[in-house]
């Protein structure tokens, strides 16, 4: 039993050092020739464009569902003309990076995994190589920076469309006008909110991209393998995006929201 | 200026416990066919892809011309990987882009020809092949002949001074097979060497020069066609026993 729980315990540690090794070899080729700017470009309508409606829909129903709960619940403390305030900072603090990148770890991460799975259970990826090219600069890097650049312009629309509903619901449920909501919202949502919210999910695009990546390309026993290797980017990912949250968290309190 | 384009000195190779090569001693002159053939699992691939630093071995020496290739990283090997080609078994064709795209790839990536070039190029490559005008079609469109055409077309069209050819009429039908034995043998004559991995004995015997048979980690046997089919050589007889019984009975 001990000994199994060694052999698991290396193996994590294993697993950890060369995702380091494989995001280096990333930055490393992110920083070199040849950059493949039309792959790129196909990453960024499939990643990023093609994930719009799925994350306004999101953005949309969270700001709906906070302003509601939080609506009633402050309204037993005649607390209601904090829910602007409350609802605005919740979501762009923690709401929207959160759940936008939960979501993106599911529709983004797992398809990642499963495109480059496939292929390298069908020998696309040896084919790469044997063409003498790097699957690295073909594969990786178009489909990180993809998920890096349009991870945060996604949360910046679904933080908008979670205000913008919560305007709307609290002028329907609790009787706020949204020229109340929205100059509350504005005084409390400052400048330092965005840009934590905006670091946050620049890393949770990371964890999501490279663990996506990393695995697509550990990928064996055929179709069964790719199966796998999906469940196991999307809970992955999405325990990493959690804990990161905390550490994150943490560490912007100290740092950037001493600023506000 | 030696004659040998590729040389393999006491290549070993393990995966785990399960050892695959114990001494492999092999070289490849220019021109030349190689036949390589072997039961399953005596690595006949895992050789082939060793030789391009697809697998990496664990002791020996690998030399393309005069230069050690084995010990190349992953980046000084993509020059060598445009001299040595290897053709996958089952085409190995990226199924997101159509024919042309496939079959133009390394142009795109290698070479500075202008897209009028490269189409004209792909499409001397897809007549080669007895494929033409099919650039618009994906490779799920494509039955398993034509894709590992397409992937052959695909592997030479940089003009690769070795082609590693892995299996590449398996599971096909006898006009396929004559298919792509042709091109093979088209390859030849234009002074492209080869090495052929196959079961296919009939098939060896039309192209290659020169045949071995891998068995138990090493080069069990080295001749040329004639001398395979009048060997008495005991691994000779047991490879024809276990792959070709009529061809066998023939050769008796």
């Amino acid at each position: 039993m001990t000994s199994l729980k060694k052999t698991k315990f290396e193996k994590f540690i294993f697993t950890v050092g060369d995702m380091v090794i494989f995001f280096k070899d990333f930055v490393v080729c992110c920083f070199t020739r040849p950059f493949y700017y039309h792959k790129f470009i196909e990453q960024m309508v499939r990643l990023g464009i093609d994930s719009i409606t799925i994350t306004a829909i999101i953005g949309f129903v969270a700001g709906l569902i906070m302003t509601l709960e939080f609506g009633h619940g402050l309204a037993k403390f005649g607390g209601t003309l904090y829910v602007p305030a409350i609802v605005s900072l919740s979501i762009v603090r923690e709401m929207s990076p959160i759940l936008t990148s939960l979501l993106i770890a599911g529709r983004i991460g797992s398809g990642i995994t499963a495109e480059i799975g496939s292929m390298n259970v069908t020998e696309q990826v040896d084919a790469i190589r044997a063409l003498g090219t790097s699957p690295i600069r073909v594969l990786v890097v178009p489909k990180v920076l993809a998920t890096m650049l349009s991870l945060p312009l996604l949360t910046i629309m679904a933080s908008f469309l979670g205000i913008l509903s919560g305007m709307l619901i609290a002028n329907l449920e609790f009787g706020i006008s949204p020229g109340f909501f929205l100059n509350k919202a504005l005084q409390s949502v400052k400048f330092p909110d965005l840009i934590g919210g905006f670091i946050k999910s620049f890393v949770f695009s990371i964890i999501i991209s490279v663990t996506a990546c990393y695995r697509g390309f550990k990928t064996r026993d055929g179709t069964t393998g790719v199966g796998n290797s999906t469940t196991w980017v999307v809970v992955t990912a999405s325990i990493g995006i959690l804990f990161a949250d905390f550490f994150l968290s943490k560490i912007l309190i100290l740092t950037l929201h001493k600023y506000r | 200026m030696s004659d040998t384009l590729l040389t393999i000195e006491h290549l070993a190779k393990s995966f785990g416990e399960n050892t695959i090569h114990r001494d492999i001693n092999l070289k490849l002159k220019k021109h030349e066919m190689l036949g390589l053939l072997g039961n399953s699992g005596t690595g006949k691939s895992v050789l082939l892809r060793s030789i391009i630093g697809l697998e990496r071995i664990d002791s020996g020496k690998i030399y393309y011309q005069d230069k050690r290739i084995d010990n190349l990283v992953e980046d000084e090997l993509f020059p060598v990987r445009t001299k040595i080609s290897y053709a996958f078994q089952n085409g190995a064709l990226f199924d997101s882009i159509n024919i042309f795209e496939n079959i133009a790839y390394p142009l795109f990536e290698h070479t500075k020809l202008t897209f009028t070039e490269i189409t004209a190029k792909v499409e001397n490559m897809l007549a080669l092949v007895g494929l033409e005008g099919k650039t618009t079609l994906m490779p799920s469109d494509l039955s398993g002949g034509m894709r590992k055409r397409v992937g052959l077309a695909r592997s030479i069209i940089l003009n690769p001074d070795v082609v590693l050819y892995d299996e590449p009429t398996a599971g096909l039908d006898p006009v396929n097979t004559e298919n792509i034995l042709n091109i093979m043998q088209k390859m030849k004559e234009t002074g492209t060497a080869g090495i052929f991995v196959t079961h296919d004995i009939p098939a060896a015997v039309k192209v290659c020069d020169r045949i071995v048979i891998i068995d138990k980690g090493i080069i069990a046997y080295e001749g040329t066609p004639d001398d395979l089919m009048s060997s008495d050589n005991e691994i000779v007889n047991r490879f024809f026993k276990d792959h070709n019984d009529e061809y066998a009975k023939g050769k008796a």
